[in-house]
């Protein structure tokens, strides 16, 4: 275990969280991310304890969870394992894939409580079919590339450049803030 | 004033607002233009040109006189239609453009010259001396003739954006919108009805008439409440459909706060993207008037409008209490407004109507065949000349309503350059057939304006977009409306003397459309252009179809052969905020912050903007007072002793694949394919077109794994490129790429002693030249275990490292670093030594990739290997790059005080600075704190044999000039010693 102590991408010693009216808001830096590219799909992937996902989905399973991110392609996510060699972990379960790390390539943010789609169409131009739960796709959100991931009706995790992650966080707060005063 | 019975405002309570500083009171429910009315005041603005007084005309957003600017200082609001806000307590409002008071204009004096400023006056008037336009003519006609004036500091609200993607879009709220969206939510369709008023119902709450022999009010509320209770139904108030585009796609504008006393921190508007299976049109109808002379006094109003004040704000409207109203009408339904003024006690004067065969719908006298032929009254109206037989007669007026009759309201549906068609029998342009695709227009906006034909049209409406949905209409028990009689007759104007306004925002009448005629500019185009008629924030609602009318009458054509002008968002004025969407200043773009970019700022770095990146530019030291002394300092230290830069901005891709070294070796200008594992090769990438694009590294860690590094400012484009290649050009190469910029920390360390720095992270790793050479990299793991890349490769010219761990990581390998190398003299450096010590050493960068340099020029030709195909070889070797004969060189000034000006000119020593002279340009430039002058580097025409000859770099925009040695382009260790020591 390396001596050197990590930092979220938000640059702080632990996770942030923040509650704004019934929404709920938290960086998610024990999330593991590693992307997954097949030769050729349809090739058995069983050793992941789960189905990879056809276009535009997410799935989970036992320890993991993989949405789809082009044809042949996955991310794989692994929460809490992000102190792990999680892409060697992932590559050593599917031999003859190419895996790449990417745990501190995205910042994920977990958005978590009632009306999500009401916070959803003041960041995104998707309808909400594409945002339902079990829905996973990379879109647009003020001038930044995220992948959208709804895992529940009352859960979506957005992941961005890990760079951006600032940036996401200040959108994600203001953006909240603004519908709670709306509605008040 | 004493209102009118029976409205919908809320008198219970009261409200404070100024007009010009005048406090004035109203209540909830008004608009302040209902409350200036109330307040009798009819006198609001002044005319565009003539200064002459203006008031209120309409009651609804086409307003085209009632101008007002809200607010003061950074929030003040210009050109703001008084019939559009939304009164709240504290509310201010000021009239615009005049000088002096509004009552005693100074500029009213324009009025007097009126025959000079015809129409096309600008065109005729001020053609010479040409350089007066921009310095005399136009500052003059912007101050005299104009709208309200910007305040010219920056906005303090804010705004935000949201998208929307309804199976069916309403846009109106009045008796079709209503319908449609009842009917289409009842049959499951997810709906947004958006309507520009603060109150849903549209002319139903203007009308005063009945539903079921109930108030429609009491069936807007009941269908609110439906639409209300409707999940898959979303209402937007005080929303305005501004312009069709692409794909379904509606612009809207919601006025989020702006009727609030105190917004708090709402956004003042937001933008709405709406894309729309399909979308009905309900926006209703526009009343047009009928010109005749002085018909723009303040109190001359749309009959409609009239009603709308009258019932839903129970505002009568004269400028003096008691004063008879008057009504102009063409139409049956002008008559309405005088039975149902007459009805509320209102003293009605009677219905002027050109008809001989005009109807009275009782209560009040009907002038059949009569006209009016003229106006009087200072600043609001106090009489009109009412002509009847050939026989003039001035009448006592306080306020006149004309009615020309309804023009729907087809602007959304002729954009995309849909045509509208013209009706012969209801005297309007109907919406065309060729509009925005998957339009449905309803209600008045079809023509169909009667209640009951609007009811009937908006389910039509909706279960016809119903039924491309998939869905089922269910049948809708509409309610019984009262019959609205809707006889009209083809009148367009009043001919006569004097001036009759057709357009009152522009100050276009009659006879300068008859001008316009005269001067040949009769297509409707030129007429628009030639007289402004239809221009600025109204769009010529109140106007268009009136002055078509008038052009067709003097060329003897019928109004559709005359035509209309196109039609193009917005649809009502949008402000430049909320078109950003919110995204202004710290928002205006993401800001991307390298892993080290807290700890940089506790340093006190100072950071400079690198694309979306933040990079720290440059450490300040106490004592350094200057940027350079800061930026000497570092550069020195790390040629003489070790530095750190953080440099994971550079992109870095992941390729993988058995194909991986092919793949590279076709994006790549030279070979890569047989790099060794554990090894790095410096590469250079060419556009299709042969010019060099981007150069980096390329570190092959596996058999079929290789990392490239890009430059910082292309890493996106090279990423993209690469997976066009991967995809479309050669998809049977196996080959994954992806992008891993973010997932590594990457941090350079630089200088004689970085060896033995990185000797005290590293665990076990075998650092030395035998053991890991110039261009060597590996997979090892530093500060007990942590997992890392290193690199042996070097900007800066000396023996230097790039250590990669995970970004989490980034911060604390940097202060481990720092402390490990404390006794080595480790110092941090920026961006701008960064600079100076690849300019030393004569390493290409941004200024050098410019897009329009060559491998040639780079002094790179030989790395576009001509053993392999690769992007942009072929097109590298055609005539005009293969020629190309400028070369890349160092600049030193000949004497050693005279700086290097990036981009000047090179020209030969005595050669006149000329285009045909000019013999390339200074790239790069700084201060070498190692040579003691500045330096440069440049392209110079064949550079590479003018090896010491002094030439001239010109910089004629400040008209300077300097002898500059040609020398080469590697200040510092040209034989590359120290990168390999």
């Amino acid at each position: 275990m390396t001596e050197l102590i990590p930092i979220t991408a938000l640059g702080a010693a632990a996770a942030q969280s923040l509650r704004l009216g019934r929404l709920t808001i938290r960086d998610l830096p024990d999330l593991a991310l590693a992307s997954l590219s097949m030769p050729s799909e349809g090739q058995a992937s069983s050793g992941l304890g789960l189905t990879l996902p056809g276009p535009g989905r997410w799935t989970s399973g036992t320890d993991v969870a993989a949405f789809w991110t082009g044809p042949g392609q996955w991310m794989i996510e692994g929460p809490g394992l992000a102190e792990t060699d999680f892409a060697s972990l992932i590559a050593a379960k599917i031999p003859g894939v190419a895996v790449t790390e990417q745990t501190d390539g995205f910042a994920g943010f977990a958005v978590e409580g009632p009306r999500i789609d009401r916070l959803l169409e003041r960041l995104i131009n998707l309808p909400t079919a594409a945002t339902a739960p079990g829905c996973a796709t990379r879109t647009g959100l003020h001038h930044m590339s995220v992948f959208v991931i709804r895992e529940t009706a009352e859960k979506v995790v957005l992941l961005a450049m890990r760079s951006m992650a600032g940036t996401l966080w200040d959108i994600l707060k203001n953006t909240a803030e603004q519908k709670i005063e709306e509605e008040q | 004033m004493t209102r009118l019975s029976g409205c919908l405002i809320d008198r219970s309570k009261t409200l404070r607002f100024t007009f010009n500083g005048r406090s004035l009171t109203g209540h909830p429910g008004d608009t302040l233009a209902s409350a200036l009315l109330a307040n009798g005041i009819q006198l609001v603005g002044r005319g565009f040109k003539y200064h002459r007084p203006r008031g209120i005309f309409t009651a609804g957003s086409e307003e085209p006189n009632a101008l007002v600017t809200l607010h003061d200082g950074a929030r003040s609001e210009p050109n703001t239609r008084a019939t559009m806000v939304e009164l709240f307590d504290g509310l201010q409002a000021r009239s615009q453009n005049h000088a002096g008071s509004l009552k005693h204009d100074l500029l009213a004096v324009n009025d007097l010259f009126a025959p000079f400023f015809a129409a096309g006056f600008y065109y005729k008037t001020f053609m010479w001396p040409k350089a007066f336009w921009e310095k005399l003519y136009e500052p003059a006609i912007r101050k005299a003739a104009g709208l309200g004036s910007l305040s010219g500091l920056p906005d303090p609200s804010t705004y935000d954006r949201g998208f929307l993607h309804p199976d069916l879009l309403v846009i109106g709220g009045g008796a079709a919108g209503l319908a449609a969206a009842l009917c289409a939510g009842r049959a499951g369709a997810q709906v947004v009805l958006a309507d520009e008023d603060f109150r849903l119902g549209g002319r139903l709450l203007a009308e005063g008439g009945l539903l079921d022999g109930r108030p429609a009010t009491d069936w807007v509320a009941e269908v609110e409440a439906e639409l209300e209770s409707l999940p898959n139904v979303r209402v937007l108030n005080r929303t305005t459909v501004f312009g069709s585009f692409d794909h379904g796609i509606y612009g809207a504008v919601e006025r989020v706060s702006e009727h609030l006393a105190d917004p708090g921190s709402r956004v003042r508007q937001t933008l709405w993207r709406i894309t729309a299976t399909r979308t009905v049109l309900a926006a209703g109808a526009i009343e047009r008037h009928i010109p005749f002379r002085d018909n723009d006094r303040p109190g001359v109003m749309l009959a409609g409008a009239i009603r709308a004040y009258a019932n839903r704000w129970g505002v009568s409207g004269q400028g003096r209490a008691g004063a008879p109203v008057a009504i102009f009408t063409n139409n049956d339904d002008g008559h309405r407004s005088a039975a149902q003024l007459a009805a509320k006690g209102v003293p009605v004067l009677g219905v002027i109507d050109p008809r001989d065969d005009a109807p009275n719908l009782g209560g009040y006298d009907t002038l059949a065949g009569a006209v009016i032929t003229g106006t009087r009254g200072r600043h609001g109206i106090t009489g009109i000349e009412v002509t009847r037989n050939g026989r003039a007669e001035w009448r006592d007026c306080g306020l006149l309503g004309v009615s020309g009759g309804w023009n729907p309201n087809v602007h959304l549906a002729s954009h995309h350059r849909g045509r509208p068609v013209w009706d012969d029998a209801r005297l309007a342009f109907l919406p065309g057939p060729n509009g925005p695709a998957g339009l449905i227009p309803a209600g008045a906006a079809r023509g169909a304006g009667s209640t009951t034909a609007a009811l009937a049209d908006g389910v039509r409406a909706a279960t016809t977009a119903l039924e491309a949905l998939g869905r089922t209409a269910t049948s809708l028990d509409l309610p019984q409306a009262e019959a609205e009689p809707q006889a009209q007759a083809a009148f367009w104007h009043v001919p006569g003397k004097g001036r009759a306004w057709v357009d009152f925002q522009n100050d276009v009448t009659v006879k300068d459309i008859a001008l316009a005629h005269q001067e040949n500019m009769r297509p409707v185009e030129h007429l628009k252009r030639w007289t402004t008629l239809g221009m600025a924030t109204d769009q010529g609602k109140t106007a268009n179809v009136t002055s078509l009318a008038v052009m067709a009458e003097l060329t003897g054509k019928t109004i559709p052969e005359t035509g209309t002008t196109i039609f193009r968002p917005p649809y009502t004025p949008v402000s430049m905020g909320v078109l950003g969407g919110g995204d202004s200043g710290k928002h205006f773009r993401p800001t991307r912050l390298t892993p080290t970019h807290h700890w940089a700022e506790a340093q006190g770095a100072i950071f400079t903007e690198v694309g979306q990146w933040m990079r720290a530019q440059y450490y300040p030291q106490a004592g350094e007072t200057h940027w350079r002394q800061s930026v000497d300092r570092e550069a020195l230290a790390v040629r003489a002793d070790v530095g750190l830069c953080d440099v994971t901005t550079l992109g870095k891709i992941d390729v993988q694949g058995r194909d991986a070294g092919e793949f590279l070796n076709r994006v790549y200008s030279n070979m890569m394919g047989t790099l060794k594992v554990g090894r790095v090769r410096y590469g250079l990438m060419l556009r299709e077109d042969g010019h060099a694009y981007d150069d980096g590294t390329c570190a092959r860690m596996a058999e079929n794994h290789y990392v490239v590094t890009t430059t910082t400012a292309n890493a996106g484009l090279v990423y993209n490129r690469m997976e066009f290649a991967r995809q479309c050009l050669w998809p049977d190469l196996d080959v994954t790429t992806i992008s891993t910029t973010d997932a590594w920390a990457q941090i350079a360390v630089a200088g004689p002693k970085s060896r033995e720095l990185l000797g005290r992270v590293v665990d076990e790793f075998d650092l030395s030249n035998e053991g890991f050479p110039f261009m060597a990299c590996a997979e090892l793991t530093v500060c007990g275990g942590l997992r890392a890349r290193l690199f042996r490769i070097s900007f800066s010219g000396e023996l230097a490292f790039e250590i990669a761990v995970p970004a989490r990581y980034g911060q604390a390998l940097m202060e481990r670093l720092m402390a490990a190398g404390s006794d080595l003299g480790v110092t941090p450096y920026g961006t701008e030594a960064l600079g100076v010590l690849r300019i030393e050493k004569g390493h290409a960068a941004g200024a050098e990739l410019n897009g329009q340099t060559t491998a040639a020029m780079l002094g790179l030709g030989r790395m576009v290997s001509a053993k392999k195909d690769s992007i942009g070889a072929v097109m590298s070797r055609r005539e005009g790059l293969a020629n190309e004969r400028r070369r890349l060189v160092g600049l030193m000034p000949v004497d050693d005080s005279a700086p290097v000006v990036s981009g000047a000119h090179l020209f030969t020593d005595g050669d006149a600075h000329t285009l045909d002279t000019d013999q390339g340009w200074v790239t790069s430039a700084c201060y070498s704190p190692h040579l003691g002058a500045m330096i440069g580097l440049g392209f110079l025409e064949d550079g590479d044999t003018r090896l010491d000859e002094v030439i001239v770099a010109a910089n004629p925009l400040e008209g300077t000039s300097a002898q500059l040695r040609v020398v080469s382009a590697h200040f510092i260790d040209p034989e590359g010693d120290r990168l390999r020591d």
